[in-house]
């Protein structure tokens, strides 16, 4: 057998499994004569097991659905450019259409028109919990709005953009992720200097075709939504229905223009 | 692309998921750097060559699109301080026991340098071969040896630290 030296760095060999088979026999009896470097090998190893016992529920938790549905190609990632026919579309007829004559024109069959009410009521709820209660509207602040609109668009799997609403009078406060049976949706909020809140709504996950104006029998907050197979948005708010009508026009035309200049098309 | 193939994708990803939580912590920026890797690797599937596992090529991509976050503008990492999450890490105090705390030990990993943190868990928690963690990562097995051991020590120093802290306090009350 050939005597060889063996230092720290065989320590950390041998944690790892990487010390040669031939020398682990002799290692350990120049472990046992060197108390100081048996010391360090202990603590090195139950700091490992502190690490792989800290970790070890990482891989027990149910995976998200954004990434099996990824992986398993049920979910295409979905990118702008889908959203952008949808928006432009919706730009059409915003800027074309009397309200009662889109509402009649697009609402497609009942089936439809049940899940188009249930997101637009969704959005609504959303107002009226988080929008409304100007303290704690948002998760992440308008501050920065990078970050914000990747975060969205991560957790949403859609390509947000930010609309900017300020010659409307309403500036972002922020956004947050509301849970929607598994996956995310984002809320953007928005207030003026009047106090009004207006809120934005997004999910990736349609069922449906549909598209209108969402005003609950009770009075309340108003829905403008816009609904597809892979993507929804509803553009909530309190004010007169002509004004909310503007701004989310306002709103559709932005989320447009960014995406053709920049963000999303990556 | 095959059901196989996407398969075993599909059976990496609580793996990955680990992987980028002891990079990044924070749950959902670790979830969404598996989100880019897979994106990443499904749209150049061509690049799987590592024969039936696609781990270690899935962990290299991953490698790159951290490398790349790390060098991006540091206002993320303002961001990432926002989180509801990380506030709450640095709300409660753990608690006083024996065994290292969970959070403790992952907070003291936060504090290793990412380099070094991504060697370590690489070979430590995920369990590749010196050569293996030194492809992913693209350097050589002399580098990689040496961002291991200082890794380690990196950690035990800093969990020194917040023991004798904890002790300090202990003192005080």
């Amino acid at each position: 057998m050939t005597r060889r030296d063996f230092s720290i760095n065989d320590v950390h060999l041998a944690l790892d499994g990487e010390l040669a088979a031939d020398d682990r026999a002799e290692f350990e009896r120049w472990l046992d004569a060197h108390p100081d470097m048996k010391a360090v090998s202990a603590r090195f190893e139950r700091d490992r097991t502190a690490l792989a016992a800290a970790l070890a529920p990482v891989v027990q938790e149910p995976v998200p659905t954004r990434l099996t549905h990824l992986a398993s190609g049920k979910a295409r990632p979905r990118r702008l450019p889908s959203l952008l026919r949808n928006v432009a579309a919706a730009v059409v007829i915003f800027v074309a259409g009397g309200v009662a004559g889109y509402f009649a024109a697009t609402l497609g069959p009942f089936a439809g028109k049940q899940a188009a009410d249930q997101f637009a009521e969704k959005a609504i709820d959303a107002y009226v919990v988080y929008a409304a209660d100007p303290a704690h509207a948002v998760e992440v602040g308008a501050s920065d709005q990078h970050y914000l609109e990747g975060w969205l668009s991560k957790r949403t799997g859609l390509k947000l953009v930010v609309p900017d609403l300020s010659a409307e009078g309403f500036e972002l406060l922020g956004g947050r992720i509301l849970p929607v049976g598994k996956n995310a949706a984002a809320l953007l909020v928005y207030r003026d200097k009047a106090g009004n809140q207006l809120s934005i709504y997004m999910t990736g996950d349609g069922e449906t075709k549909a598209k209108g104006i969402y005003e609950p029998a009770d009075g309340g907050p108003t829905a403008i939504y816009w609904l597809d197979d892979d993507y929804g948005c509803a553009i909530v708010g309190s004010m007169p229905r002509e004004q909310l009508r503007e701004v989310a026009r306002k709103a559709w035309r932005q989320m447009v223009e960014s995406g053709v200049t920049g963000k999303g098309t990556s | 692309m095959d059901e196989y193939r996407r398969q075993a994708i599909i059976d990496e990803i609580p793996r990955l998921r680990r992987y980028a939580r002891a990079l990044l912590r924070d749950r959902d920026a670790a979830d969404d750097l598996v989100q880019d890797c897979l994106e990443r690797a499904l749209s150049r599937i061509e690049s799987w060559t590592t024969g039936d596992s696609p781990r270690r090529w899935l962990f290299t991509i991953m490698h790159h699109l951290f490398v790349d976050q790390l060098r991006r503008a540091k206002r993320h990492v303002q961001a990432v301080a926002m989180m509801p999450e990380t506030i709450d890490a640095l709300a409660s105090p753990p608690p006083q026991t024996d065994k290292l705390a969970s959070a403790e030990v992952l907070a003291a990993l936060q504090q290793i340098g990412p380099e070094r943190r991504a060697a370590l868990v690489l070979v430590a928690v995920e369990g590749f071969s010196y050569a293996d963690a030194a492809n992913v990562l693209g350097i050589p097995a002399g580098t990689l040896m040496s961002r291991i051991a200082r890794g380690r020590e990196e950690l035990r120093s800093i969990l020194d630290d917040v023991s004798r802290r904890k002790m300090i306090k202990v003192v005080e009350k």
